[in-house]
């Protein structure tokens, strides 16, 4: 049994509302649409609330990037995120990069995204809810491996998949409490089961991730890779995008990571020679381990790479075989440990 | 003979075992590869894989570490951490066909002969595996 209220679609406009007027958040973070695109807002006055579309399928960047050292005492953020966002905050969480009380962690139902440039371009065809394949649109290379679609994750979950209408489910006491604040509002206990969908949800993924995996061995040499990188101008904002890729003092903005002027001229003459900028390779390989354990799969650094890499094979499709050796699911528990912060006497044996 | 390659391992030995191991190995006067640069550390909790990863995109042909048997470690868990941040690092390079040439032993303080035998057998192992390509390339 949960406490859940349906709401239906139409009643997530008073129920975003009833959060900040009530007082159960001092802030809303929400999708809303802005001519054909989605915009994110951070919301202090209800009335701002005007056209929110948490379950539109366009994704531009991983929105608990900007929730990096939120670490307010006082106020209460809600936000209302998609499944992978959701876990990124779960992460940081982890990596006490986020104050847990000052968020009220709200995510959707998800069934796959497009880039936000893709669906400002087709908004009309695609609506502010995915319902199957759109023609001639494809969804985000992330999206195709994703297992954890379902709004399951944080306090509170505003589900529709395999239900009969838009329903907002309280994961714990603390999204209870939040969702009794709200006026108006039939909270009943329910029996929602959707284990089926997930394993759908579950075995779609992981076809999906086969399909990945096998991309992946195009660059399953040192020389391949190298080839894939030879477009990376070193920008790092596959870095600056990354929620979970949270470090305050990045090696690759230190002089040994960033090296200039007579320190570049020195590596030269020891190697002979170097690319400009330098380290492309040193830079992707040393990042695609430190988000080894933590990446959410969300494939922002995709999305935000002006050059076009495949970023997805690189980080999540890599980085989940890591996950799976340690069998952690990142941004699902917020009790489970970080692998790389504890350890087992016996295990891993022999390396 | 003088053709043979002869590859370049970068060895990353903790304080208290592997590196008195080594010393001990040197000091017995066993004979191993002189194909490995040592460079010590205080503990394999310390071997950051950035480490490892500068070395192998600067051509190294390989990366040995060696720390404390599990239980042994002087700071109690250093290995541990060590362990597992190691099968991580390796499960990424896998991806890019670089784990082979990165390896974690443990090897105590009094095991000199052992020292001589990994660094044998590492040689041999680079040997096979062939020169990194990265060497020759501009990285
Ligand atoms: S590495 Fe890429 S896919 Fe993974 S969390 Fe960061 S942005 Fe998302
Ligand atoms: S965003 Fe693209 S170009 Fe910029 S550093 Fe990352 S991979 Fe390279």
């Amino acid at each position: 049994m949960v406490k859940c209220v349906e709401v239906g679609d139409a009643g997530l406009n008073d129920l975003f509302k009833g959060l900040l007027s009530s007082g159960a958040v001092d802030g809303l973070v929400v999708p809303q649409k802005s001519g054909k695109s989605v915009i994110y807002t951070l919301i202090a006055d209800p009335e701002k609330i005007k056209n929110p579309v948490p379950f539109a399928p366009s994704f531009g960047f991983n929105a608990a990037n900007s929730l990096r050292k939120w670490l307010i005492e006082d106020k209460i953020l809600g936000v209302v995120f998609k499944p992978c966002e959701a876990r990124a905050v779960n992460e940081l969480i982890k990596l006490e990069q986020i104050n847990p009380d000052a968020i009220l962690l709200i995510s959707v139902d998800c069934e796959g995204t497009f880039k936000n440039e893709d669906y400002t371009a087709n908004a009309d065809k695609i609506g502010d809810k995915l319902t199957g394949n759109i023609e001639g649109v494809e969804l985000r290379a992330a999206c195709t491996m994703c297992e954890t679609k379902l709004g399951e994750i944080g306090d509170l979950g505003i589900a529709y998949m395999g239900l009969g209408g838009t329903t907002v489910i309280a994961l714990n006491d603390k999204g209870e409490a939040a969702l009794s604040k709200v006026e108006g509002l039939a909270i009943e206990d329910k029996e929602i089961d959707r284990s089926s969908l997930k394993a759908e949800i579950k075995s779609a993924g992981s076809a999906g991730r086969e399909t990945l995996k096998k991309e992946l061995e195009r660059v399953n040499e040192p020389l391949k890779l190298l080839e894939v990188l030879n477009d990376c101008i070193v920008c790092k904002n596959c870095r600056d995008m990354c929620p979970v890729c949270y470090c305050k003092e990045c090696f690759f903005e230190q002089p040994l990571g960033n090296p200039h002027g007579g320190d570049l001229l020195h590596i030269a003459d020891t190697r002979g020679d170097v690319r400009i900028p330098p380290y492309s390779l040193f830079y992707h390989l040393t990042r695609a381990y430190h988000v080894c354990v933590t990446c959410v799969s969300c494939g922002a650094c995709e999305d935000a790479c002006p050059k076009g890499l495949p970023l997805t094979l690189i980080y999540p499709v890599v980085a989940k075989n890591v996950q799976d050796v340690f069998e952690y699911v990142p941004g699902t528990d917020l009790e489970e440990p970080l692998p790389l912060t504890t350890y087992e006497e016996d295990e891993l044996e022999p390396r | 003979m003088g053709d043979e390659f002869e590859p370049k391992i970068l060895g990353f030995t903790c304080n208290w075992c592997t590196y008195a191991g080594a010393d001990l190995a040197g000091t017995s006067r066993i004979q191993y590869p002189p194909n490995i640069r040592i460079i010590r550390v205080m503990c394999s909790g310390r071997m950051d894989p950035l480490f490892v990863i500068k070395a192998l995109t600067n051509g190294a042909d390989g990366v040995f570490m060696g720390g404390c048997h599990p239980g042994d470690c002087h700071y109690t868990k250093g290995n541990y951490y060590a362990r597992r941040r190691i099968v991580a690092l390796r499960e990424v390079l896998k991806a890019f066909g670089l784990d082979e040439r990165v390896r974690l032993r443990w090897i105590s303080a009094s095991e000199g002969p052992q020292f001589a035998e990994e660094v044998t057998k590492m040689v041999e192992d680079m040997k096979k595996l062939g020169p990194n390509p990265l060497k020759e390339e501009t990285v």
